[in-house]
């Protein structure tokens, strides 16, 4: 039997996770509005680039940072992220 | 038929899980098993279940609607799902059930009542969840009749069928007004999801959403191989979008070549040529009667990109002996008509707004909208309620992401294709996926796996509608009868209630439904963006904010609500049709947690802080919970 610490603890966990997790969407949401302000509008009269068979844009600005993300939420989810042992039901 | 015989198949397999789920909850405790699966929510269980409720009609309907209407920018649109299992499951999930727990609260309305020992809060989170939920249901319910009549269309036992539901509604008010084919595909869709999930209630709900989250899975991977293996590759289908230009909306009058000898029909999606070598495709369907040889004028689309006229006209699908003549101007695309590369770039075409489909700010409300809004929905809450431990939550959040990894950016890619495969759908725009998965699969020389690929979207539309009902049940029942009127009720009695108001529910969605909005995207974006204003910033104070009380936490599921309706309401004024009013270019979901965030502190900070027992119980080192 592991030994118990106090709510506090698992409440200040819960916040520090919350917090980091509002960091990644942030870092996320600047990289791809940036990426895309700049790269995806129409210019009339130029060949829109493709990479991969898609708009350049997509690549850099949408799924370059989406395997990003993938991979930082398999190590949010397995390294960052502790255990809280939970309540018996009561209903 | 096949196609309809593999569907079946799947049919009979949601049954026997319901059944065998009903079995196995048999002796627990009625109410927490039939609303929350008595808590024990394994690793597949709870994150298929996460994933498949969150993947409903919008994201296999909807979505692939607008894919096919304005191109590659989608893929900027639905880019906040990158982070939207992180932000989702791990924003609130651990807190949610730690907290739920400690309540021995089953709802999400309970919740806040036991948390803030208000019954007042509890009311209005009951209040605010079924008349937003109701819109979702609507939505939902739309789509799955859509996807059945896609699936029915021209069987001769279904053509009969119609033919018969429409001589028996014809007479009857509101109901007698909607298509027979919508009717009936609606009624069938109705019958069945009720059915499952009153008789197998929560267990049932997340073991059928396995099922069907393996399901779509399986059929966006089927779609993406047949897609790029039939368009020649993605390169071949991005180049071919590059030179296309978005349609025009336009009013003909049809000429036949001869007067009609005898009544006939002509549907609504015809191919018929206009002049020499132009094309519509007609948006309403027309009678003609003997020894008519012209119609009033009937509104179309009018394609102007050469290479689609010569494919159409090639296919063989324009009918003959008809022509059409252009009555009065064509009506252009607010932004994009005439322009070369606007489906791979942004903004977007869009047939009103002049400054397109999406700006910078739209995309960034989107971005925020999509992993915020999906942390503030009572259905995914109350899921966070129903994990066993953290474990299961953490590893949860690992398969969502890939799964939905798999998902959402392969729709992009084989709708943005669908333009090149299925020219003209912008006439039914919210059935291009089950008629992609019909054209794919017959092109294929396998249309019976046209029923798996059409089960995909299906089941997504099921296992939403089987959780947003029990969630409006689960508040009427557990919130309102158990708590407020009857709090002594017997097990037997609210049994049967559970099972009563699960269906009425349903069937107050049916009847709702029977003139729905065109795009299901609006509906379901405004159902999502009501409960996320209502119940995101209210959770978050709930469980981070030792401060917060009662009144702050109304006020801001006040301020967040009747924000999005006002500024839905706006949007009405303003154009007519249901919709947004983007206030300085931002979606209304982000002025609502703005101004719910603010209504949550002033209420709170003006109102005395909750007693000191009750902080202690949630946030205090009092309480039996701990780290590990």
């Amino acid at each position: 039997m592991k030994e118990r610490e106090p709510l506090a603890d698992s409440f200040r966990q819960s916040r520090k996770e919350f917090l980091c997790m509002i960091g990644i969407w942030a870092f996320f949401a600047v990289w791809t509005m940036t990426c895309n302000s700049i790269l995806a509008p129409l210019r009339e009269g130029e060949e829109v680039p493709l990479l991969f068979g898609m708009p350049e844009w997509v690549v850099w600005g949408v799924a370059l940072p989406w395997v990003l993300a993938l991979s930082v939420t398999i190590w949010f989810a397995l390294r960052f992220m502790k255990d809280t042992e939970l309540e018996e039901e009561k209903s | 038929m096949t196609a309809l015989l593999s569907f079946g198949l799947y049919m009979i397999g949601v049954f026997v899980l319901a059944i065998v789920a009903n079995r196995a909850g048999r002796k627990k405790a009625f109410v927490s098993e039939y609303f929350l699966g008595s808590k024990s929510i394994g690793l597949w269980a709870f994150a298929f279940t996460y994933a498949a409720t969150s993947a409903s009609g919008g994201s296999f309907m909807g979505f692939p609607s607008l894919i096919y209407t304005h191109g590659w920018v989608l893929a900027w649109w639905i880019a906040g799902y990158m982070v939207v299992p992180i932000i989702a499951l791990g924003l609130l999930a651990k807190r949610i059930n730690q907290v739920g727990r400690i309540a021995g609260a089953i709802t999400i309305p309970e919740l806040f009542r036991r948390r803030f020992e208000s019954r007042r809060v509890g009311n209005l989170a009951t209040l605010l969840v079924v008349f937003f939920m109701f819109f979702f249901l609507m939505a939902q319910f739309k789509a799955g009749a859509q996807i059945m009549a896609t699936l029915f269309e021209g069987a001769p036992v279904f053509e009969s069928a119609v033919v018969g539901i429409e001589k028996i509604t014809a007479e009857l008010p509101w109901i007698g007004a909607a298509e027979g084919d919508y009717l009936l595909c609606l009624l069938v869709f109705a019958v069945s999801v009720i059915a499952y999930t009153t008789f197998g209630g929560f267990r049932a709900v997340v073991w059928t959403d396995v099922m069907q989250g393996v399901v779509m899975g399986l059929g966006v991977i089927i779609m993406l191989v047949l897609t790029l293996a039939q368009v020649g590759g993605l390169g071949n289908a991005t180049r071919k979008l590059g030179e296309m230009t978005p349609p025009q909306e336009v009013r003909v009058h049809v000429i036949l070549d001869e007067p009609a000898t005898e009544l006939f029909r002509v549907p609504k999606g015809e191919w018929i040529r206009l002049g020499e070598d132009g094309l519509v495709r007609l948006r309403s369907s027309f009678t003609m009667v003997p020894y008519q040889r012209e119609t009033e004028w009937i509104d179309a689309f009018r394609i102007t990109t050469q290479a689609e006229i010569e494919q159409i006209l090639q296919s063989g699908e324009v009918r003959e002996g008809m022509k059409a003549t252009l009555f009065g101007d064509p009506k252009p695309y607010a932004y994009g008509d005439g322009l070369k590369g606007v489906y791979l770039t942004a903004p977007g075409p869009s047939a009103t707004s002049a400054t397109g489909f999406l700006g910078v700010m739209l995309a960034l409300s989107f971005f925020s909208f999509w992993t915020f809004s999906g942390a503030g929905q009572p259905s995914y809450m109350v899921r966070q309620m129903a994990f066993r431990d953290t474990l299961t939550l953490r590893r949860s959040i690992v398969m969502v992401a890939v799964y939905f990894s798999l998902i959402y950016f392969p729709l992009v890619i084989i709708f943005t294709c669908a333009r090149v495969l299925l020219p003209g759908m912008e006439v039914h725009p919210d059935r291009v996926m089950p008629e992609m998965a019909a054209l794919l699969t017959s092109n294929a020389g396998v249309p019976w796996l046209a029923g798996l690929l059409i089960a995909a979207p299906f089941a997504a539309v099921m296992s939403s509608v089987d959780s947003f009902l029990l969630l409006v049940s689960s508040g009427v029942v557990r919130d309102v009868y158990q708590e407020s009127i009857n709090p002594k009720a017997s097990e037997k009695q609210v049994k049967r209630l559970s099972y009563l108001v699960t269906t009425v529910v349903g069937i107050l969605g049916v009847l709702a439904v029977m003139h729905p909005p065109q795009f299901l995207q609006h509906l379901i974006v405004f159902a999502a963006a009501g409960l996320g204003a209502c119940f995101l910033m209210p959770m978050i104070f709930a469980l981070y904010w030792p401060r917060s009380t009662s009144r702050g936490i109304m006020a801001g599921m006040l301020a967040g609500g009747i924000t999005v309706l006002v500024l839905y309401l706006v949007g009405f004024l303003f154009t007519k049709q249901f919709g947004e009013y983007l206030l300085l270019g931002v979606h209304p979901f982000l002025w609502a947690v703005l101004f719910s965030s603010l209504a949550i502190l002033i209420g709170s900070l003006t109102d005395e802080p909750i007693p000191e027992p009750l902080k202690e119980r949630y946030f205090g080192a009092s309480s039996p919970t701990a780290q590990r």
